[in-house]
């Protein structure tokens, strides 16, 4: 029997390994589910340029705001050289609403500065965010399926996530296509504050891709 | 006739040969008539293009954005994909020119991970239809400026901007192209996509995908090299691996779902290049721009309106389901004959001392958790590299239905004394390491005997885990193999039960024996699922093989013995693997019989067609409700529910007073549409029984696993 027994392991081992062989090796999969519009955003915690610890759980009764930042990405320049989105961040952060941006540049990559020179350049740009948090490893974006800069992403005071994708619907880098394009994140916090069903919950993300 | 402006092309007093040399250039320049700006930014060198020396009034041509990318950086497509944004032109036209849009060649797939973009490396020319005015004069030049604007990108993005400006030389009649710019616009357009009227496209969607099913005219052969560019966003997950099947003709290409995309989509529009879709073997492009609505109906998966019929369990109740399905998995028939090992091993070991027993559970528990570990490695593995499979899928591969009958009928011949093991039995429960291993690889042979038996309830939760991430799906296999190990662990727990059990005897060495005809009934049923997939020929190749297999057993049996010669093992044993080998290879070799489809079959006394999506569509077309029934020669399950719900007389007479279409969609040998048909409906193994109504805006029905001839009643005098 226990020989027998011996025989039987080899052989489903062999069974096992040649059923393996067929399969390619498969892609590494993303280790986090993707995030989903009504669904509990995912739980996070990152350091801010001026050493404090966030975390999504410490916001739980307010609004909360995600933007993925890299201030020399065209795209983002475009929405903070026309000011609109220090505009949009005062408008919402002045009601309450806790707006954290997130910087998943990787060290030595594009957007990445020490957190004084990014105090700085928040500072220059006139931005007032509740915080600017630092995920160099790109852990967060990595919860966030964050693909590109800017990319946006509504919460609710119970955790839930409203809205994700763009800041508006003109995926270009000029600051002339602000004009007449829908401000996707302004609308879904207007209506999701005032307990409206949110119109548009998703759109393409669109800018740079978010430098891992 | 003049001759075109040349770019800051000073001609100061020089010299005489310096004199000659610029001449020649302006007379070069005049016979390509592409009077060529070329305006160079840090990281593109750009100019406006002309194939012909000159155009006559009226005519209409072509001007080319020609696009030289430094090394290493790319612009893009119309539609950028994951991010980047398409190169734009603001033209300043002569009176009476006209612009059209600009016509793409077709792009590649630029990937940084974890993003893809559509986009252009290199070089690229994008076309700009023209017309010129009807008033133009000819001897004269025309000149027409753009605004040009792109994004260019290496690990970086650079919005750059270009004012370009092209002479266009007006001549009387229309030219023909010439010079190497001729040749460049040429192999442009060759990349265009061609239209596709004339092609049957159509679209379904599940939870994950978009599906493609492209049936082109006679003529145009796509191949299974394929890919879809989408030109709007957000629709598809321009990252994921796409994955073509192609029968005949016919392709049919799944897209993963972009996680921005909500609800259904209008259209799917993109470019399908087909990289050996052109005569002699060149890649083709095509567009497509495929409505959404129309095709819905008709397609088998769930579709937009059917998606809530599919609608995933939460996580916490697969893993309730998975839990239960695993502890009725070992009542099923697939299991048994491994149970029956089991209790033998319990027996043996019952008047042990009882942290043993509890360890013995504990291993065997491991075992089954490791063998469902790696089965939904395997499956996840399996399914990255876009492998249409399904839970039993092993059992879909003669091969791999030959060597479990080979292992389960040794493993009888073993059990029934064929070959010696008097000695290791009573080792088996007495705590040495190699009884742990004996436990532990009961517990993964188990779950690998296992697998057919898709039991109720596993389906839903199994169908949940194969369209869920790979954390969540090995969750939903943990709670699997736990659900299947607890009564073990539970008996070895409470050795009072065991307590029951008698004492050890005679008794069994006859139990034992007895304990090798569940797996012999086994191999019988193997070899006839063997049958079904190699044909009566294979099957006496496999019958042979275990001859040998038998054969091979016995001499080790009677000549590996304790007391016999070195000598005599040796040769015994050689002999004995010999033979075994020789009969695995002879079994294993069986080819597979290309099943010839029967168009009808009529078990049970229905008169079942075979499945198809077009069958599907045309029956709900005439009006008539449908049925199917998704089944498998190895799943016993889907057998005796058509065995005992189908044989009914009432259901007979109803499915001819409602007139039901009966389609049976046979999945015994592997099918890509039909385990494309599965996932629409959030399964991934068989049974699966879906009933249309006739209304063709109705959502599909699934009923349960384990039919009754009460529910198939009911459910079929509901139908209107």
């Amino acid at each position: 029997m226990k020989r027998m027994m011996r025989v039987t392991s080899l052989l489903t081992l062999a069974l096992f390994v040649g059923a393996g062989c067929t399969a390619d090796a498969a892609p590494p999969a993303s280790p986090y589910p993707a995030p989903a519009i009504g669904k509990a955003a995912p739980e996070f915690k990152a350091v801010d340029t001026n050493g404090k610890a966030h975390s999504l759980s410490q916001y739980r009764g307010k609004w909360v705001v995600l933007e993925w930042l890299n201030y020399d990405c065209p795209y983002v320049k475009k929405h903070y050289n026309s000011s609109t989105m220090q505009a949009l961040q005062k408008k919402y952060v002045d009601k309450g609403v806790v707006w954290l941006a997130i910087v998943s540049s990787a060290k030595g990559k594009q957007g990445n500065y020490p957190p004084d020179e990014m105090n700085a350049l928040t500072k220059e740009k006139g931005a007032s965010p509740t915080a600017v948090l630092l995920d160099e490893a790109g852990t967060v974006g990595g919860m966030y399926d964050a693909r590109t800069t800017p990319h946006m992403f509504v919460i609710n005071p119970q955790g839930t996530l409203m809205y994700m994708g763009g800041i508006d619907d003109k995926p270009t880098a000029r600051a002339a296509d602000l004009q007449g394009a829908r401000p996707h994140v302004d609308i879904a916090l207007q209506e999701a504050m005032a307990g409206k069903p949110v119109s548009v919950p998703t759109s393409q993300p669109y800018g740079c891709n978010v430098k891992y | 006739m003049n001759t075109p402006r040349l770019p800051d092309l000073e001609i100061r007093p020089t010299p005489f040969h310096l004199r000659a040399v610029a001449a020649a250039l302006v007379l070069v320049a005049a016979t390509f008539a592409a009077s060529a700006e070329v305006v160079s930014t840090p990281h593109v060198k750009a100019e406006l293009l002309l194939e012909k020396p000159s155009i006559a009034p009226g005519e209409s041509f072509d001007v080319a954005l020609r696009l030289e990318m430094k090394e290493g950086w790319h612009t893009y497509w119309k539609h950028p994909g994951d991010s980047g944004e398409p190169t734009d032109l603001t033209w300043s036209l002569p009176p009476g020119f006209t612009a059209g849009a600009i016509q793409w060649p077709y792009p590649q797939k630029i990937s940084l991970a974890p993003l893809t973009t559509y986009g252009y490396e290199g070089e690229v020319m994008l076309l700009v239809p023209f017309k010129a005015a009807s008033d133009a004069k000819p001897g004269t030049t025309a000149r027409v400026t753009a605004d040009a604007y792109w994004m260019v990108c290496e690990k970086v993005c650079i919005p750059e901007e270009a004012k370009l400006a092209l002479d266009v030389p007006i001549g009387a009649a229309p030219a023909a192209p010439t010079g190497p710019a001729a040749a460049a616009f040429a192999s442009t357009r060759a990349k265009l996509p061609a239209a596709t009227t004339g092609w049957n496209v159509a679209a379904s969607q599940d939870a994950k995908h978009l599906v493609l099913r492209i049936d082109p005219p006679q003529g145009v052969t796509l191949g299974g090299d394929v890919q879809f560019f989408a030109a709007t966003g957000p629709l598809i997950e321009y990252s994921a691996p796409q994955t073509a099947s192609v029968e005949g003709d016919v392709v049919t290409l799944r897209l993963v779902r972009s996680p921005y995309l909500t609800g259904t989509p209008e259209r799917i529009k993109g470019v399908l290049l087909a990289a050996n879709g052109a005569a002699g073997g060149a890649p083709a492009a095509f567009e497509l721009d495929v409505p959404f609505s129309a095709a819905a109906a008709a397609a088998p998966g769930v579709t937009a309106a059917a998606e809530p019929a599919a609608v995933p369990p939460t996580l916490l109740v697969a893993l309730a389901l998975a839990f239960a399905g695993g502890v009725i998995l070992n009542l099923m028939p697939c299991v048994f004959p491994v149970v029956s090992l089991k209790i033998l091993a319990f027996v043996q070991s019952s008047g042990d001392d009882p942290r043993r027993v509890r360890a013995h559970g504990l291993t065997f528990a491991a075992g089954v958790l490791v063998a469902c570990w790696i089965l939904a490695a395997l499956l996840l593995a399996l399914r990255a590299a876009g492998e249409e499979i399904g839970w039993g899928f092993q059992l879909q591969s003669p091969g791999f239905v030959a060597a479990m009958a080979f292992l389960l009928f040794g493993l009888g011949l073993s059990l029934a004394g064929v070959v010696e093991i008097g000695t290791s039995l009573t080792r088996l429960g007495g705590g040495s390491s190699s009884g742990y291993r004996s436990s532990f690889m009961n517990g993964a042979l188990a779950t690998v005997v296992a697998t057919p038996c898709t039991a109720p309830f596993m389906g839903a939760a199994l169908g949940y885990a194969m369209t869920q991430s790979a954390a969540t799906s090995m969750l939903i296999f943990t709670a699997l193999g736990a659900g299947m190990a607890a009564p073990y662990v539970a008996l070895s727990a409470w050795p009072a039960l065991l307590r029951f059990l008698p004492r050890p005897g005679v008794w069994m060495v006859r139990f034992r024996q007895l304990t090798a005809f569940p797996l012999f009934a086994t191999v019988a049923w193997l070899a006839w699922v063997f049958g079904h997939q190699t044909g009566i020929d294979g099957v006496l190749r496999l019958l042979l093989g275990l001859t040998l297999l038998a054969l091979g057993l016995w001499i080790w049996g009677q000549w590996v013995t304790l007391s016999a010669a070195e000598r005599t093992k040796w040769v015994a044993r050689t002999a004995g693997i010999g033979f075994i080998a020789a009969g695995l290879v002879l079994a294993a070799t069986s080819a597979p019989t290309a099943t010839a489809a029967p168009t009808a079959t009529a078990d049970e006394g229905i008169a079942w067609e075979v499945y198809s999506e077009a069958k599907v569509a045309e029956q709900r077309a005439a009006g008539r409700p449908v049925f199917i029934d998704f089944t498998a020669a190895w799943c016993l399950t889907c057998k005796v529910n058509e065995r005992i719900a189908f044989t009914s007389d009432e259901v007979q007479q109803l499915v001819k007073t409602r007139n039901i279409a009966m389609l049976k969609a046979d999945w015994t040998t592997k099918d890509p549409a039909i385990t494309r048909a599965l996932a629409g409906f959030g399964r991934s193994g068989v049974p699966l029984y879906v009933l249309y109504e006739a209304d063709p805006a109705a959502q599909p029905r699934l009923l349960p696993e384990i039919l009754s001839p009460g529910i198939l009643m009911n459910a079929f005098s509901e139908v209107k």
